[in-house]
């Protein structure tokens, strides 16, 4: 039995300090991450600012500098360079001849000189009205090389042409390295962007900085190069923070997981070692020397786990930088951040953690009897299960509240965000109540879950099931940590489509339209759809109906009095309530004439509106009443629906901000897209696309969140495995004496193995199913709470997957432990008391 | 050094099987622990038969490989040396996985604690070995048994419930209802009082003189080993003596003799050149 124990407690060692080792090593990866990107933002600011003496900026953000400002500058004595920088929508014309991604890529000045703080990677910088260099990523992306010619829109979407001198690195501009960007001189810049000002004028030299600021006048500041890199940095830094925070939220899953982990080691040997800690008491050990002791080990076991955890933080950071370096944001690789800070947080987090989770079973230790020490010691794991009234208490003081509140929130309560935090705290209420209750339901759970294996596996299938649920409370504690991450997964997942399909069923009941043609958007410039272009297509033999929706922002005031901004639109006459069929809640289309508007759910809360209320809008040609008629389901029906005529009258704006196309019935499908690709050549910067694409870019969003939710959580659930093997190799060792008795009886070593195979499948089929059940019902909660009318979405096949995924992964779980039950002699396991 | 014991058909033993081959057969058995220096010779070429339809105890000091001879003869471990068969079957050199199938439906085992399943009721607990091969225990069978050990109240227990001596008795039910060609027990009065010790005792002498069972049992206890048919002495690894028809006090006798008298090595020989 010693020699187990001692077996056991390396192990334990190992396997208590792998779980630690996950959940710090995220936390430092985290941080080693973050501060390498920052580190070399930084860096990279830093030295694209020392090639500016002075940097005179607009003192508002997005403010602008005047012409006339930089000749005044340069007129300074000292002045040996300045340089303005012009930045404006830039539309670049990819191969297909139609614009490149969606939004307008960013037109920009190439500083020449030694003002040049872009690195030009391939050819050279571009000089004069000819000249273009475009950022290495949209080159590769499109396929330009140097030395051919680009098409570019200018701020009228007249195409130029120019030649494509070079490559050039914007990385230090957020916006060039998200929309892509064309480079030019100045003048071209602020011919093409149409932009006659500077967001930022550079200055090289030993100009007096007070002489400069004194030219700028109030509305500009002026910073030097230190003090520039950091302005840079800051903005930049941000991101990261972002970034860091929620990288950290799943962190501290992993953690929380890792918790219940040590939680369970520590509370299983604590059960093994009752005779020891008995025979302690009975030499005279004091309750707090066992205290202390047990606790002093799990400091041991959390400091040894969290330096681990911090090697593997630095090489998943290391990882993930390698990674993210050879994709798109180019970090310097040279020299990972190990902050202090990282090392503190990492091992006071790890320590902690594991302390913490150590003090419960300390404190059962503390309740040994020292005549426990002379009892013969009964087979572990055969007491009989009863729910205590703790758990009882927390269960329904946790559960009840939460079921009342996940319902009342997703079905009672106005929708919006107050509806979501209510669900939120019933939701997590309701994790506590199950976590509290689990015990008891591992048993029944168990039966359901091990009735297929049982089946199938013969008597040992028989026998692992029996061996999953005769412990309850450490079953329990094993699979609530698989619960949590698979749980939040699924909630995920079904959040995401059912937004999906959401969209998917507006689109289908109230836009049943083939294609949607809608302009980049994002530019600095609201970009529209010409109306010419409407006339074009619907002179198509192809195309069946055409539907313009119009929108303009104005400022309404509604039934409480406050002045806010809102979007009028009108959708074309002819199609409303034929081809386009807006929702209402209540009120009906039919009534909407001149004179009245119809509201969305949304607008109508935030307003105060109901049928009948007066809106007052504010337009260019005097003020507009309207009579609510209605109210609308929020999707792609604009908040204030008007009369075509009105919106005519009132707001005079031509050009849509959307079209629906619906081909005739036969020409659907690509002969009609080819039309309306035709057709719609002279407006190169209106993307098309159709019903089917629309889908499946919303289905493809939702599998990259979904995806990247699964990778941050996998940890959670790497660990909760973890759990599994750590539980079943105690137990392997508790029941060393059972198992080589069923190896006597005739059980082979192949049997022994599955036995433990399937107690692990069905200890992750447990957690798995509870995990499904708690995250469909919270994900349904979300999803009805958020808005009005959305359809809620369970993806069967994929939380399927996840559940088969489990039951695997906790299979795979339980290799190690069974390989150690099956190679355990027989004869030794039989021989001593 | 070979101590050479051939079946005692010629014993006054109650066994019909004088004419049967013996159920198991060791042969110049060996078993070394360790090489070299610190090597251990737990058994120094036994050979040793047993009759079938007979009860015999196997006795001898702590330390005399008595276990360690169960163990080779059940194929729980394997030999150094010689070999050992059941009926026909060569036991020696079958694989793990052939040795526990042999044994799941071929022999029986009752050990000295550590019996039962936990999880398991008595009833499941009896019918294990039967279920683990597949097979259909027959009802009558079955139902003779549990009420020889007096268990049928019992079936439904866990092993929990159950006192030591009762957890005995339903795992000599389990031996029994399976009806092996051999039973081995080890020890299996060692944890029970005297009056629990006689009870089960009494079903294995029964079993063999009712049902025609073979049982070998390693026992220390003279008052365990005179329930036998014939009991087998065994020191330092070899068998030094026998014993038909054992009453507490023989067995007692002997044990002295051969434990006290060290230097008597050639006892055994004698007895056997006796009988």
């Amino acid at each position: 039995m010693t020699l187990a124990g001692l077996r056991a407690r390396k192990l334990r060692l190992l396997l208590t300090g792998l779980a630690i080792m996950l959940g710090v090593g995220f936390i430092a990866g985290t941080f080693v991450l973050t501060d390498t990107m920052q580190a070399g933002v930084d860096e990279k600011f830093a030295r694209s600012a020392d090639k500016v003496d002075l940097a005179v900026l607009p003192e508002k953000d997005g403010g602008q500098l005047p012409a006339a400002l930089l000749d005044r500058v340069r007129a300074l004595s000292g002045v040996t360079d300045a340089q303005g920088t012009v930045r404006g929508d830039a539309v670049l014309i990819g191969r297909d001849g139609r614009a490149v991604g969606d939004m307008p890529t960013v037109g920009i000045s190439v500083p020449t000189g030694r003002l040049l703080r872009y690195a030009i990677e391939r050819g050279r910088p571009p000089a004069g009205p000819t000249e273009a260099v475009l950022d290495t990523e949209t080159a590769d992306r499109e396929r330009f090389t140097v030395g051919q010619t680009i098409t570019v829109l200018d701020h009228r979407r007249r195409p130029h042409r120019f030649t494509l001198v070079g490559l050039a690195d914007f990385g230090i501009d957020r916006e060039a390295s998200l929309r892509g960007a064309v480079g030019f001189d100045a003048a071209t810049a602020m011919r093409v962007t149409g932009k006659r000002v500077y967001q930022e004028i550079d200055i090289a030299g030993t100009a007096d900085r007070a002489a400069v600021a004194a030219v700028a006048g109030p509305g500009a500041e002026v910073l030097d190069s230190e003090q520039l890199g950091e302005r840079l940095a800051a903005l930049a830094g941000a991101d990261m923070k972002l970034i860091r925070a929620g990288l950290l939220l799943f962190g501290l899953v992993s953690m929380l997981v890792s918790a219940l982990v040590i939680y369970n080691t520590f509370a299983i040997l604590i059960t093994q070692r009752m005779r020891e800690m008995a025979l302690l008491r009975c030499v005279g050990a004091t309750r707090r020397q066992l205290f202390g002791g047990v606790l002093a080990e799990s400091a041991v076991v959390g400091l040894v786990g969290s330096l681990l955890g911090l090697a593997v933080g630095f090489g998943l950071g290391a990882a993930a930088v390698a990674l993210l370096g050879r994709t798109d944001l180019d970090i310097p690789a040279d020299g990972l951040t190990l902050a202090p800070r990282t090392v503190a947080v990492g091992l006071l987090t790890g320590v902690l953690v594991t302390m913490a989770s150590a003090v419960l079973p300390a404190r059962a230790a503390t309740r040994v009897a020292p005549v426990a020490a002379l009892r013969t010691d009964l087979e572990p794991g055969t007491e009989r299960f009863r729910i205590g009234l703790p758990r009882l208490a927390v269960g329904v003081l946790c559960g009840v509240p939460g079921l009342v509140l996940l319902w009342y929130g997703a079905a009672v309560m106005d929708k919006g965000e107050s509806a979501m935090f209510t669900v939120a705290g019933g939701g997590a209420l309701t994790f506590v109540a199950v976590t509290a209750l689990m015990p008891a339901l591992v048993r029944p759970l168990g039966r359901v879950a091990g009735a297929l294996p049982a089946r199938l596996a013969g008597v040992p299938g028989r026998l692992a099931v029996e061996n999953a649920r005769r412990s309850p409370r450490r079953t329990a504690t094993t699979t609530i940590a698989l619960t949590i991450g698979v749980g939040l997964m699924t909630m995920f997942t079904v959040l995401g489509a059912s937004v999906a399909a959401t969209v998917d069923e507006r689109l289908a009941e109230e836009f049943p339209v083939d294609f949607q043609l809608v302009p980049q958007f994002g530019g600095t410039d609201e970009q529209r759809i010409p109306h010419e272009a409407a006339a074009r297509l619907r002179a198509l033999p192809q195309i069946a109906a055409v539907t313009e929706m119009r929108q303009q922002k104005v400022r309404v005031t509604g039934a409480a009095g406050r002045a806010e901004d809102g979007r009028v639109g009108a959708l074309t006459t002819a199609s409303l309530g034929t081809v386009v069929k807006p929702e209402f809640t209540s009120g009906a289309l039919a009534d909407l004439r001149p004179g009245t508007v119809a509201v969305t759910t949304t607008t109508a809360r935030s307003q105060g509106l109901r049928i009948g209320s007066t809106v007052r809008m504010q337009t260019a040609r005097g003020p507009l009443t309207l009579k609510v008629i209605g109210t609308t389901i929020d999707g792609p029906v604009p908040p204030y629906l008007v009369t075509e005529a009105d919106f005519d009258r009132y707001f005079g704006v031509r050009d849509a901000t959307a079209l629906y196309v619906n081909a005739r019935d036969g020409a659907a499908g690509e002969g009609a897209r080819a039309a309306v690709e035709a057709a719609l050549k002279p407006y190169p910067t209106v993307r098309v696309t159709s019903v089917a694409e629309l889908k499946k870019q919303y289905t493809d969003t939702v599998d990259t969140m979904v995806v990247i939710f699964a990778a941050l959580l996998g940890l959670a659930i790497l660990i909760a495995l973890f759990g599994i093997a750590n539980t079943l190799t105690l137990s392997v060792v508790e029941r060393t004496r059972e198992s080589a008795l069923l190896r006597a009886l005739g059980v082979t070593r192949r049997q022994l193995r599955r036995m433990l195979s399937v107690e692990a499948l069905v200890m992750a089929l447990i957690g798995a199913v509870t995990g499904v059940a708690i995250g469909v019902a919270s994900g349904w909660a979300v999803v009805t709470a958020m808005t009005e009318d959305i359809v809620v979405s369970l993806p069967y096949p994929r939380i399927a997957l996840f559940v088969a995924l489990a039951a695997v992964a906790g299979t795979l779980a339980a290799v190690l432990p069974a390989r150690r039950a099956a190679k355990t002699s027989v004869v030794e396991a039989l021989a001593h008391d | 050094m070979t101590s050479t014991f051939t079946s005692p058909g010629e014993g006054a033993a109650a066994s019909a099987g004088a004419a049967a081959p013996p159920a198991v057969t060791a042969v110049e058995v060996s078993k070394v622990y360790g090489s070299g220096d610190a090597a251990v010779h737990a058994l120094r070429g036994v050979s040793v038969a047993f009759a079938r339809g007979a009860f015999t105890a196997i006795m001898g000091p702590s330390g005399s490989g008595k276990s360690t001879l169960m163990h080779c003869l059940a194929g729980l471990d394997t030999v150094s040396g010689g070999r050992v068969m059941l009926g026909d079957t060569r036991l020696t050199g079958l694989k793990d996985r052939q040795l526990t199938l042999l044994r799941r439906d071929r022999i029986g085992f009752i050990f000295q604690a550590f019996n039962l399943l936990p999880t398991l009721t008595a009833e499941q607990n009896i019918r294990l070995p039967l279920e683990l091969a597949g097979r259909k225990a027959d009802q009558a069978w079955f139902d003779r048994v549990v009420d020889v050990v007096g268990l049928r109240d019992r079936l439904g227990h866990r092993p929990n419930q159950l006192s030591g001596g009762q957890q005995q008795r339903v795992a000599c039910a389990r031996a029994l209802v399976a009806r092996p060609e051999v039973i081995f027990a080890d020890e299996p009065t060692g944890n029970l009082d005297s009056r629990a010790g006689a009870e089960v005792l009494g079903f294995l002498r029964a079993s063999v003189r009712e049902m025609g069972q073979t049982i070998v049992m390693v026992t220390h206890d003279p008052v365990a080993a005179s329930y036998a048919d014939r009991v087998v002495f065994l020191r330092d690894g070899e068998i030094v003596s026998e014993l038909f028809q054992p009453t507490p006090d023989t067995v007692l006798d002997r044990l002295a003799r051969i434990t006290g008298g060290a230097g008597e090595p050639s006892a055994g020989n004698e007895q056997n050149l006796a009988g």
